[in-house]
């Protein structure tokens, strides 16, 4: 297993024409720990994603892995280092089945061109089947074995956003990045998302970035936490500190308001 | 059960393949193997438009480049009269070199072709239409101009694609060009199929699929997704290209005008009939859309509301285009996987009565969402 680095976010701002969504953000992701970005919507959540994933460029500041700059890298080469990512609005090709979606993460581990595809050579040969082998490992850690070959537009939606979880793990990832696993997921499968997610970090020790808007699965996994709230950084620390911070009850309960309503 | 099926049904393609150049007429021979090179291009603009959602309106020009390539590396140049110029090289030679100058042109357009998507690419891809019909039309040297020049038949180890010199006389049967050409198109068809099912099955076609459903998360997934995309605009030109060489063969003749806007969109109805994003649609559709105009000629008198050749009316050609247009729009709006997906369905359902235990239901067909 190869050292799993830091992750650095140094005064990250992005701005959209007149909109300044994300305004000098800086945290640090500790190596094997789960840091949860949190806030409300609209707090620039998913655009810290985008920007760490590569789809958005930062208007300025410094996203360090390691050694190696992200901020003016492509999406493609950011994954090369092996930073993963699940997208909230499931990202998966629907009428591929489970494991072609999940052999999409193995793109980056794996050679095999057009010529060497389409002529069956003996190495793509090889290679698919060493590299399906692991797929079916990591499907049976998810608990996806029984749906590898159903096209995955025929799923639940909970069981989609698992098979997000499993095509970003077949990246073997050194950064983790789930933005909200549990969104629009009932009970129990929010507790299966959560358990998942605690067995991920004991068996990889990988880092993991969680956006998250379920404050209780928030506080029971995250070590640390980042709090936004209109592009801002409002708190950041962890998570008993934050969720006592009056900063951080106030971007949530708007309690401002509330005092001024009563007060007048 | 079902393997046993699928291995009887390929024994008896293959045999009325084999079979089929001793009992049909010459005339059927040449439809069908325009249908083969048709079959060969659509499943390139399928790689293409239909597995990686790249619209392309200027798959004609690479059959030309593919033609005229062939005609330009197989001729001998002549000295007088029109100045036809040529590099006299054999012809095997000639063919794989011309598929290759249509990967060459690919290529010059791939920057173009990786950065763009959707209908702009189409709309950038209908230039190479006009500019080709353009550089045809006037390379005279390489083309022979408006009316185009002869094709040097293929001469494979000694066995050369022609009528002459002595006809080859198999089981009663005189071999002719189209005989012969037959079992060659035959060979590229299956050729070309088996490779395009390797790539859209393996490695490349994952990351295909996924550019056109979801090119951002591609591109998370550590798929380069311009260079993809140029690099599919390549293969496509390629094949392009050989269906080009193909189409010069049975032809005897390239003409410019030939390799028009209407090939191009053609080509487009062939994978949309046929199905998006699969060689067996790509089949399917090239087979549908060449195939019918004849099938109208021949039984015109048989079909109702079509004019016999010469007579007034919808003629036999104009139907066949009617009939076709029309089909695009019942499959859009009825049959989303196209002519092979129902064929899929169809499959399914009877396997499904006599097999009742049978798991979830595997066809799935392309959305319209999906699509770009």
């Amino acid at each position: 297993m190869t050292s799993i680095p830091r992750l650095e976010v140094r005064d990250v701002t992005v701005r959209f024409a007149g909109l300044t969504a994300l305004d000098a953000v800086s945290f640090t992701i500790e190596p094997g720990s789960v840091h949860a970005v949190i806030g409300p919507n609209g707090a620039g959540k998913s655009t810290c994603f985008n920007v760490l994933s590569g789809v958005y460029r930062a208007t300025s500041g410094s996203v360090r892995f390691g050694d190696a700059e992200l901020t003016t890298m492509p999406p493609h080469r950011i994954a090369g280092l092996g930073l993963a990512r699940t997208f909230q609005n499931i990202a998966l090709s629907p009428l591929l089945s489970v494991r072609d979606n999940m052999m999409l993460g193995r793109h980056r581990l794996t050679r095999a061109g057009f010529v060497a595809a389409g002529l069956r050579l003996p190495s793509a040969r090889r290679e698919a089947a060493r590299h399906n082998a692991r797929a079916e490992e990591i499907a049976a850690f998810v608990g996806l074995t029984e749906r590898l070959d159903v096209p995955v537009g025929l799923l639940p939606y909970g069981v989609q956003k698992r098979v997000e979880l499993a095509r970003a793990l077949c990246m073997e990832p050194r950064l983790l990045m789930l933005d909200e696993p549990v969104a629009g997921m009932n009970g129990g499968e929010r507790r299966d998302m959560a358990e998942l997610i605690m067995a991920v970090r004991e068996s990889l020790g990988i880092s993991i970035l969680l956006v998250e808007h379920d404050m209780g699965m928030v506080m029971r996994l995250a070590d640390a936490v980042t709090v936004l709230d209109f592009g801002r950084l409002i708190a950041d620390g962890p998570p008993q500190e934050v969720q006592n911070d009056p900063e951080v009850i106030r971007a949530y309960l708007g309690a401002t308001s509330e005092t001024e309503e009563a007060a007048s | 059960m079902s393997k046993i099926i699928t291995v009887l049904w390929w024994v008896l393609v293959a045999a009325g393949v084999v079979i089929a150049p001793f009992y049909l007429d010459g005339i059927w021979l040449q439809d069908g193997l325009f249908a083969m090179a048709a079959a060969i291009g659509a499943i390139g603009l399928n790689l293409l438009t239909g597995a990686t959602g790249q619209l392309s309106m200027g798959h004609a020009f690479f059959l030309a480049v593919g033609a005229f390539g062939y005609v330009y590396f197989a001729s001998v140049p002549e000295d007088g009269g029109h100045g036809l110029g040529g590099l006299g090289l054999p012809t095997p030679l000639a063919a794989v070199l011309a598929v290759l100058l249509s990967g060459v042109a690919g290529g010059v357009f791939s920057p173009i072709a990786g950065r763009l998507k959707g209908a702009y690419l189409g709309i950038a891809t209908l230039a190479l239409i006009f500019i080709g019909h353009f550089v045809m039309s006037n390379a005279t040297p390489v083309t022979g101009g408006h009316n185009g020049r002869p094709v040097p038949p293929m001469e494979l180890f000694g066995f050369a694609f022609t009528d002459t010199p002595e006809p080859l006389v198999i089981a009663g049967v005189p071999f002719g060009a189209l005989e012969r050409l037959w079992f060659l198109g035959v060979a590229l068809l299956v050729g070309a199929g088996l490779f395009a099912r390797g790539v859209l099955r393996g490695r490349p076609g994952r990351a295909m699929n996924t550019i056109r459903d979801h090119e951002i998360a591609a591109g998370v997934m550590g798929v380069p997704v311009t260079r993809y995309r140029a690099g599919v605009f390549v293969l496509s030109s390629m094949y392009g290209g050989l269906a080009g060489v193909l189409i010069a063969l049975v032809f005897r003749q390239t003409v410019p005008d030939y390799f028009g806007l209407i090939l191009a969109l053609s080509y487009l109805a062939m994978i949309i009939i046929g199905g998006l994003g699969s060689v067996a649609g790509a089949v399917v559709g090239a087979f549908f859309v060449s195939m019918l105009p004849s099938l109208f000629t021949r039984y015109s008198d048989a079909l109702p509301l079509v004019a016999p050749t010469g007579q007034e009316g919808v003629g036999a050609a104009e139907a066949a285009q009617i009939l076709y247009g029309l089909a695009v729009v019942v499959v859009v709006l009825f049959l989303p996987g196209g002519l092979f997906g129902l064929f899929t369905r169809l499959r399914l359902r009877l396997t499904r009565r006599t097999a009742p235990a049978s798991p979830a239901k595997h066809a799935l067909i392309p959305t319209p969402e999906t699509r770009n």
